[in-house]
């Protein structure tokens, strides 16, 4: 497996570990994954995520590069902002979801997760037009998330708040010096949360820890592990790679619709249009405690037409058993199905809106720093 | 990492305790090592009394914030208590007090065989310095 830079940090502060593709990474730490949670909505957390993958991508033809391989309207992009994309097959499945930063119309950056990154390269290399050239920058990439509504204050601290106050949600600062650091700020984010995506040099990643760490003591910041941060995200309402969106599974019917836009040619538009009405991916919420399982089949109609993708407790929705199911038939917001597990354990769940839990994350940087 | 390993108690590879209580009587829960790595405990279904268990069957699932864990009963015999009491309430005392308030239930055993034949504290050790975190 392996190691990021902080990892002897993790195992200093008693960290649960646990692998994450195919890195050793920190599910929790000594205040437990439901307190953990709690401190990203209430607070602010900090996250290493020195093991998802970076590429820096330069070129005159970069943008009609980014236009073809991805599913989002790229080419509407400005300096300075960043967009959520899908990167599909020609199958329409999703080989990942990634992030597209643009620094300029022939400098950008796409970051991706740990366990696809490595795929997600020869993709790259494969599709090149042109004069794009890709690096990977992924090994010399060190990149902290602090998410939280205290985020903003702990990075107004070390920069200055006019640094910040007019940051937009999905929107960066190319470049910045946190505590002597050099480091890209990008208001973005994986909790629904406000916050950010912090990238930096991979030996500086230490420091930067340490810095945000002292920073944000006073604003209560604590370690967050991966165990909170997938509770926060699928109650953000956002996919998880290889449960929500996968390779396999043509990206039709879900609440990610927004990634999609299908005025331009992108690889896997035809297989999307075609798989329209297959498959559908929907939030549920259940009462009680508890949880349906992995794989539980979804029964709607006294038919079976689906299985649990994602389940979880969610922690801020008085820690009522919370997911998201994938279907072959649509069912209607409020609907009530069952979910049945592999131990025939029972329970009922209704069809929700995405996203189950409204977070702090698109509102005004200016609030937060009153 | 250390674990805490109480010495009065006996150990399986799958990290459950068995405390005897004296005449083939044993209480059970899970250990400090699993507590830990199965994270914050939502709920527990406990076998019922007067159920008969069989050795290593399953007959418990905790479920946490992210997944559901199977407790594989170390003593075949009749269940004659179980801690529902504490933990319908409070199952996150797993993760708190998993040796003392977090019980999970009691076995009426025939013989003292199933429990001569688990690890003991030292072994148990030695078991988890082997799994290597």
């Amino acid at each position: 497996m392996h190691k990021t830079p902080l990892f002897e940090i993790h195992r200093r502060l008693g960290a649960t570990m646990g692998e994450f593709g195919g890195w050793d990474m920190p599910l929790w730490y000594p205040t437990g994954q439901i307190k953990e949670h709690l401190a990203v909505r209430e607070t602010c957390g900090l996250f290493d995520i020195c093991h998802m993958g970076e590429f820096l991508v330069t070129g005159k033809e970069s943008h009609l590069f980014w236009d073809r391989l991805l599913t989002n309207a790229v080419t509407t992009m400005s300096d300075g902002q960043a967009m959520y994309n899908f990167m599909l097959n020609e199958e329409g499945g999703v080989i990942d979801d990634c992030i597209l930063y643009r620094f300029d119309e022939t400098r950008w950056m796409l970051v991706v997760n740990a366990g696809t990154q490595e795929g997600d390269y020869e993709w790259l290399k494969q599709h090149v037009i042109g004069d794009v050239t890709i690096e990977n920058i992924g090994p010399v990439t060190g990149k902290l998330d602090l998410q939280g509504p205290t985020a903003p204050r702990v990075i107004a601290k070390l920069i200055g708040t006019e640094t910040i106050v007019d940051l937009k949600f999905f929107r960066f600062i190319p470049e910045v010096t946190i505590g002597g650091v050099k480091c890209i700020l990008s208001r973005t984010g994986y909790t629904g949360e406000v916050g950010f995506e912090i990238y930096c040099h991979i030996s500086e990643t230490v420091k930067l820890w340490d810095i945000l760490m002292e920073a944000g003591a006073e604003f209560g910041v604590t370690p967050v592990g991966l165990g909170a941060r997938d509770t926060l995200r699928l109650e953000a309402g956002l996919p998880l790679h290889g449960h929500e969106i996968a390779p396999d599974i043509p990206a039709v019917g879900t609440p990610w619709e927004f990634a999609i836009n299908y005025e331009h040619e992108f690889i896997g538009k035809d297989a999307l249009l075609a798989k329209r009405g297959h498959f559908f991916v929907y939030p549920f919420i259940a009462e009680g405690r508890r949880k349906p399982g992995a794989q539980a089949r979804v029964i709607a109609n006294g038919a079976v037409c689906g299985e649990v993708i994602s389940d979880i407790i969610a922690v801020s929705l008085g820690k009522k058993p919370a997911g998201f199911v994938r279907t072959t038939c649509p069912l209607e917001t409020g609907s009530v199905v069952t979910l049945e597990g592999e131990k025939g354990t029972r329970i009922e769940a209704t069809i929700v809106e995405n996203p189950l839990w409204k977070g702090t994350s698109r509102k005004k940087m200016a609030t937060f720093l009153q | 990492m250390s674990y805490v390993v109480p010495s009065d108690l006996r150990y399986t590879k799958t990290h459950e305790w068995v405390k005897d209580l004296g005449g083939n009587h044993y209480r059970i829960g899970i250990t400090d090592y699993a507590s830990k790595h199965i994270g914050d405990v939502t709920y527990v279904s406990l076998p019922e009394v007067e159920n008969t268990l069989r050795r290593e069957e399953s007959v418990c699932v905790i479920e946490t914030v992210k997944s559901s864990e199977d407790v594989y009963n170390p003593i075949a015999g009749v269940v004659v208590a179980e801690n529902s009491a504490v933990l319908n309430d409070a199952p996150e005392t797993i993760n708190t007090d998993c040796y003392d308030e977090g019980w999970l239930y009691e076995v009426k055993a025939s013989s003292a065989d199933d429990y001569e034949s688990l690890m003991d504290a030292e072994a148990y050790k030695k078991f988890l310095a082997e799994l290597g975190d």
